[in-house]
């Protein structure tokens, strides 16, 4: 139980043939060039937890029920831990919120201070002013949030997602917020576990597409027990998907507006137990596609037809799946030019399901004016190390050893409890002949036992695109906490990528990378203008020390949690970089110059800012 | 249930009874035909045309008219396998075996309908399928007992995680299986008790106890591959040999004709 206007511009002609095409006018590397050496030794990555010390040791809490089945829907919603990273007041630090879940409990909305003279990010809790601590009111449960910038105004908006309706804050600058849920036509009731904002038609405004978990039945009061998987294996009855078309700001004053598109987008027969949505440009053709992480059954692959609507390409392009889709993150790990999709699932003692690495095969370019050829997927979990992260939850993609290939943070854990182990309890029942799996009453009660618990987290180090090696021990970040959600940030401003760790029921843990010796990166915050103000979906191209690196910034991939839309590159002991090159969500093409060794903002057609 | 082969040879004592070894069932005689034998042949020319629907038709007639028959059950599945129909044969046997209350060969080849199922499945589904195949085999050794039932049934218990506890039950029926195996003078199959119940006994935490099985089994199958590969690995190197070897994804191979071919 527990898991995605168009380019036509100059995009379309010179991004044709994708990635390869860019990486050709960068100057064309080799298929599979040799790894950046990052100099004399190669680095060893450590990490140090630093929570308390940072002022960002929270203890989340799942929603506690009432009534004959509290135990069993506790189960079935022990999520809800989840943390987005975002710089929210401009500063260039990324900022932490933090959600809890139960009844009466707030979340958190930590600011980032700056580095105290330990070197450790001092973040101060800044929920009261801010007024965003709400959502465990009545029957609603705070399960996700996002930071993105709703009216393109510059000011990173919050979005908690709920079971329930979600909530919309407006970012009002000085570090104030209002609730805008009621005027932004938000409001239609759905268990959303996920949400990401991405800009699906390319207009120049982030929509938001939520992923929902259970049917939209309200939990808390729930008027009919047969609220669970119809199967186990093959579930579809679930919350399946909705699609918030972002209609801008209303004419005559109000503010953003969202339309709910997921019939018309094609997303309405989608009805699986959604956990994770993720978005990127899988084909290479300037629009964002969707890949949907499902419990209990079949991830969903849907392709963009840049018309408004998306195409299922499952069948085709990854097959059908019967495992407990958590978690999607994209990169392109083995550095071919087509971005990759790695999916977590369930592999324990008693269910060998193993992730899925979805290597992107890619496809031959087409002809102009022809539809975009439609790359397959092989899974790749077992060939390269990446297959048993065991009880999955979020998984991150990040270069934390800068040395120019994107590594992989994994944590795991449902529940670690009492000695007693739940799963042959639950197996008695699973066996059942007759039994119903909808009915919450058919469950037995877990009481103090555990279930897939103190499980140590993974950190798969990137061999330079073949395969990972799990190093999670050297590095110090094998703890065994209930792992929910992985925010990726330098919150430290060092050039090293540090974690921020959820865990249900349990603390939060910041791991500050001390990671020696130190290799040469950049970074970019993109700031859209004609494209949205995030500039999510854009994808930049960087070519230095033999390597080209392709990431694309997306609005929160990855389970219960939201990455810093700083773009981040190792670049090993390479001491400049031979282009950058931004392809916009607009379909503007620009190459800018970028220093390394620090963070730069680059304006959509007007290059780096000073 | 990577049993199955196993079981299979377990079959010995099923068949030696109800076949003799690459003929045709005993049943048949040379003045009475085996019962089902005309559709059981038009199966197998079907079968060979890849015709899916008249190989399954044909082969269905052949067990109603001939329920216990332990071949036309396994030819049955292999049919099933190759046309995906397992749904349909779990349905068939289900109601066979209503029809046929006594018939233990084809509780057997009931069971092992659900083991064939098993890779097509997801994997709480795949828990579902092992266990409703373990009812049907503790069903047919309870009419009859077998060397082939008892394989069949240890080497599937050894497939359920330590957790569960159901490995020493496994172990209980694989002992049963190799005295059977001695007594009824040790055919080439008879081997698979021998590996299954070291691997019983390793899964136990009781590396002694297996390595002397594997070696016992060694004594009476002299170069036995699969016994000397577990005699030279030891560690993580054994732990992968024996769990890659009960995958649940990887199909367990039900085909029982080892029972049947020329020793």
């Amino acid at each position: 139980m527990s898991g995605r206007a168009t380019w036509v511009l100059a995009g379309a002609l010179l991004f044709a043939g994708g990635p390869l095409a860019a990486a050709d006018a960068l100057g064309a590397p080799p298929a599979h060039p040799a790894p950046a050496s990052t100099g004399s030794a190669r680095a060893s990555l450590r990490f140090v937890e630093a929570g308390a010390a940072a002022g960002a040791r929270l203890r989340h809490h799942t929603h506690k029920f009432a009534g004959a089945y509290a135990d069993v829907l506790g189960m079935f919603t022990s999520g809800g831990a989840a943390a987005a990273a975002g710089d929210y007041d401009g500063d260039g630090r990324d900022d932490l919120f933090v959600t809890d879940s139960d009844s009466g409990r707030t979340s958190h909305l930590l600011h980032n201070e700056g580095d105290g003279p330990d070197g450790v990010p001092r973040f101060r809790d800044v929920t009261a002013e801010a007024g965003v601590g709400g959502g465990n009111e009545g029957s609603a449960i705070v399960a996700d949030a996002l930071w993105f910038d709703a009216d393109n105004d510059g000011k990173e908006d919050l979005l908690v997602a709920r079971f329930g309706t979600p909530l919309l804050y407006r970012n009002l600058g000085g570090g104030r917020f209002r609730d805008e849920t009621a005027a932004s036509g938000l409001s239609a009731f759905g268990n959303t576990i996920a949400a990401i904002a991405f800009d699906y038609d390319n207009d120049g405004r982030v929509d938001l597409l939520f992923g929902n978990y259970f049917k939209p039945v309200d939990l808390v009061a729930l008027p009919d027990r047969h609220v669970l998987p119809n199967d186990l294996d093959n579930a579809t009855n679930g919350g399946g998907v909705t699609l918030w078309h972002n209609l801008g700001t209303a004419s005559g004053g109000g503010w953003v507006r969202f339309a709910d598109t997921t019939k018309q987008a094609g997303l309405a027969a989608h009805t699986g137990w959604t956990l994770d949505v993720g978005h990127a440009d899988l084909d290479n053709d300037g629009w964002q596609d969707l890949y949907l992480a499902c419990d209990y059954g079949t991830d969903r692959l849907f392709w963009n037809q840049r018309d408004g609507t998306f195409a299922d390409g499952t069948a085709q392009a990854i097959g059908i799946d019967t495992k407990k889709g958590m978690n999607v993150d994209v990169a392109d790990y083995d550095r071919d030019g087509w971005l990759d999709v790695y999916v977590t699932n369930i592999t324990d003692e008693y269910m060998k399901e193993c992730n899925m690495l979805w290597h992107n095969d890619g496809a031959a370019p087409s002809k102009p004016g022809a539809p975009p050829a439609r790359p397959t997927f092989t899974d790749l979990s077992k060939e390269t190390g990446t297959c048993d992260t065991l009880w999955g939850w979020a998984a991150k993609w990040g270069d934390f050893d800068d040395d120019g290939w994107p590594d992989l943070f994994a944590v795991n854990g449902l529940r670690s409890a009492g000695p007693d182990n739940y799963i042959p309890v639950l197996v008695e029942m699973i066996i059942r002949p007759g039994v119903d799996f909808t009915d919450v009453a058919s469950y037995p009660p877990i009481g103090k036992m555990s279930w897939s618990g103190f499980q140590k987290k993974k950190l798969f180090r990137n061999l330079a695109g073949g395969s990972f090696a799990e190093v999670g021990a050297a590095a110090g970040v094998d703890n065994e906490g209930d792992g929910r959600g992985v925010a990726v940030a330098d919150f430290d401003g060092d050039g090293r990528l540090d974690l921020f760790q959820t865990n249900a029921d349990q603390e939060s843990l910041l791991y500050l990378n001390r990671t020696e010796p130190r290799a040469h990166w950049l970074a970019l915050r993109l700031v859209g203008t004609k494209s949205n103000r995030d500039a999510v979906g854009a994808r930049v191209t960087v070519r230095a020390g033999g390597l080209v690196q392709i990431v694309e910034l997306d609005g929160g991939n990855g389970y219960s949690s939201q990455s810093s839309k700083a773009l981040h590159f190792g670049l090993g002991a390479a001491t400049h970089v031979d282009a950058v090159e931004i392809r916009w969500p607009s379909g503007a093409v620009e190459t800018v110059n970028v220093p390394i060794d620090r963070t730069s903002t680059v304006r959509e057609g007007s290059g780096v800012q000073p | 249930m990577r049993t199955t082969i196993s079981t299979a040879g377990r079959l010995a004592v099923v068949v030696a009874i109800v076949f003799t070894a690459g003929s045709l069932p005993l049943r048949a005689s040379a003045t009475q035909p085996t019962p089902g034998a005309a559709e059981a042949a038009a199966a197998q020319q079907a079968a060979a045309a890849k015709d899916c629907p008249a190989a399954l038709d044909h082969f269905e007639a052949a067990l109603r008219a001939d329920a216990d028959n332990l071949r036309y059950g396994s030819d049955y599945r292999k049919s099933v396998i190759a046309c995906a129909a397992y749904d349909r044969a779990i349905a068939f046997f289900g109601k066979l075996t209503d029809e046929h209350p006594g018939a233990a060969n084809a509780l057997l080849n009931y069971g092992y309908a659900y083991v064939d199922k098993i890779p097509a499945a997801g994997a709480i589904t795949q828990v579902i399928l092992a266990n409703s195949a373990l009812t049907l085999f503790g069903k047919s050794l309870d009419l009859q007992e077998s060397w082939l039932g008892l394989y069949t049934r240890g080497n599937s218990y050894l497939y359920w995680p330590k957790v569960f506890g159901r490995t020493p039950l496994g172990v209980a029926d694989l002992e049963k299986a190799v005295a059977r195996g001695d007594a009824e003078g040790n055919r080439p199959y008879h081997v698979r008790a021998w590996i299954a119940l070291g691997d019983g006994y390793w899964k136990l935490d009781q590396l002694d106890k297996a390595r002397a099985t594997w070696q016992e089994g060694l004594r009476r199958f002299p170069g036995e591959p699969r016994l000397q590969a577990r005699l030279d690995k030891q560690g993580e190197e054994l732990t992968a040999l024996i769990e890659g070897s009960m995958d649940p994804a990887k199909r367990v191979d039900t085909d029982l004709a080892v029972l049947w071919a020329p020793q």
